[in-house]
């Protein structure tokens, strides 16, 4: 007993330097970890994955969170940037915080160096810093391109290339909710109860455990936690859209070369790419196993 | 008259909403929100900013003039606002601009700084709080550590079911917790949006009676 009240009594300084030491030591040397992907970032990576080269299908990704809290959600919303310009999902942007608003900015520019062929307005679009979560989340509901009217760089949305066979919901079927609160609650009641958007959360891993019931009731598609869920989200992009090293420096191609690798064998199921140059038979002996 | 216009008011408003959520007509779904509604919240919206605004500047200025504690800081406080003024104002936010500088030289180290602090004091307050001294207590303890070590790499290096009993640690017993709570919620929002309706609740009018 005498060890649990001395572990009691231990002071904070040493406890604060335990941490440090956790954080430090990972930096110093890297730790080449597994990752193991979860149902729900899979089951959203699906959903995107299944907009690929579709004009009349988009995605909505709302960042709505400040610099804080980028070190976890930033992350997960470069590999979503990632994962939409490399299989041209059409994608929107959005924040309902002034701070951000440039967030949004340097996500996509990070991303965008790796895709000069990738246009504003025309393969994504940012409509900036929009106010009243609510109002814009019913508005579009009936109609995207009058409820935001001009995108962040003061263009009117009606006329841009993007649009085309976007209207409302209908077409931009996927709401992803980034945030380190609970803040997609708004998508779910209003986009996802009414007009029956699909909505997904990216959230800090401290509010993981308050959006659990939503997923679980199926209002939520899929969810990213976290680090974590930013991690499994890169992974599935790398091994399956974006993945890039000295030897496939244009990108992996999806083909036999891939499904040898040990740790992509069971992810094959996730895909919905359609490019693979394997024979059916080998494709069940894969999935089989 | 000056409690039963506001009162008045606070009623018709609430049911209009009502009847929105529960009547999908034209007038409703269509005239009353896309062409009156939404247009009168954009309207008020830069009024409140700019409330904001003023607001935050008085207080300042008041905390300099009467030299209250910390004082000094208001001035960073001000010159941050009159600074990102100036830049968002003048440049812009795009790619390069002196606000976006800021942004990823200042406000992106120092608030990301702030927030990652949260962890210290969370794993100081965790340590304390998770004492084995009761049963219920263990169970607490034991959840914790499962959902964290399975959160983490090394926790698959210890067991690879860890992340499904995580999983079914936060399905089900977490998720019975949470609707618990969100029913809770509800409801007690629920009577509370009827209180206000019926005007049976009316400290939001002020006043003691």
């Amino acid at each position: 007993m005498k060890i649990f009240e001395v572990l009691q009594a231990l002071d904070r300084r040493y406890i604060y330097l335990v941490v440090a030491l956790a954080i430090i030591v990972p930096l110093m040397i890297p730790y080449n970890s597994d990752v193991v992907t979860t149902p729900p970032t899979e089951n959203l990576y699906q959903l995107i994955d299944s907009y690929a080269g579709r004009s009349d299908k988009a995605i909505l990704v709302s960042f709505n969170h400040d610099a804080a809290t980028m070190p976890e959600l930033f992350p997960m919303e470069v590999a979503i940037i990632r994962h939409c310009f490399e299989r041209k999902i059409k994608l929107f942007t959005v924040s309902f915080l002034a701070a951000g608003a440039p967030i949004i900015d340097y996500a996509i520019n990070s991303v965008k160096e790796e895709y000069p062929d990738i246009q504003s307005g025309v393969h994504y679009c940012n409509f900036g810093y929009k106010i009243m979560p609510m109002i814009t989340a019913l508005g579009m509901g009936d109609n995207i391109a009058t409820t935001i009217d001009t995108d962040a760089e003061g263009r009117k949305l009606a006329t841009l290339p993007i649009m085309k066979d976007i209207v409302n919901y209908n077409e931009m079927n996927l709401i992803i909710e980034t945030s380190g609160s609970t803040a997609g609650g708004v998508w779910i009641t209003y986009a996802r109860a009414k007009f029956g958007a699909n909505v997904a959360v990216g959230v800090t891993a401290v509010m993981a455990a308050d959006m659990y019931p939503y997923l679980q009731s199926g209002q939520l598609i899929g969810m990213l936690t976290g680090l974590k869920g930013a991690a499994e989200y890169e992974k599935l992009v790398d091994v399956f859209a974006a993945y890039r090293d000295d030897y496939f420096p244009t990108g992996r191609p999806f083909s036999k070369e891939i499904l040898r690798d040990e740790s992509v064998k069971k992810l094959i199921n996730i895909t919905t790419q359609t490019q693979a140059a394997f024979t059916p038979e080998e494709y069940n002996s894969i999935t089989d196993k | 008259m000056k409690k039963n216009i506001p009162l008045a008011i606070v009623m018709i408003g609430g049911l209009i909403w009502v009847l929105w959520v529960f009547i999908p007509h034209k007038i409703l779904s269509e005239d009353f929100m896309y062409k009156f509604y939404i247009p009168w919240v954009y309207v008020q919206f830069p009024f409140g900013v700019i409330l904001g605004v003023l607001s935050l500047i008085m207080m300042h200025k008041t905390k300099i003039q009467r030299k209250a504690p910390k004082w000094q800081y208001s001035f960073f406080a001000l010159g941050g606002i009159a600074i990102t003024c100036i830049a968002g104002f003048g440049w812009g936010n795009q790619n390069g601009s002196p606000m976006m500088w800021m942004f990823t030289n200042m406000q992106m180290p120092m608030s990301s700084t702030m927030f990652s602090l949260l962890a210290f004091y969370i794993a100081s307050a965790a340590y304390k709080a998770f004492r084995a001294r009761s049963p219920e207590a263990t169970v607490l303890l034991l959840a914790a550590v499962v959902v964290m070590m399975a959160q983490v790499p090394f926790g698959l290096k210890i067991s690879r079911h860890l992340p499904d009993i995580s999983q079914w640690i936060l399905d089900v017993p977490n998720n019975a917790a949470k609707r618990g709570i969100v029913f809770g919620l509800g409801l007690g929002g629920v009577a509370t949006s009827l209180k206000i309706l019926l005007g049976i609740e009316r400290s939001y009018l002020g006043g003691g009676d």
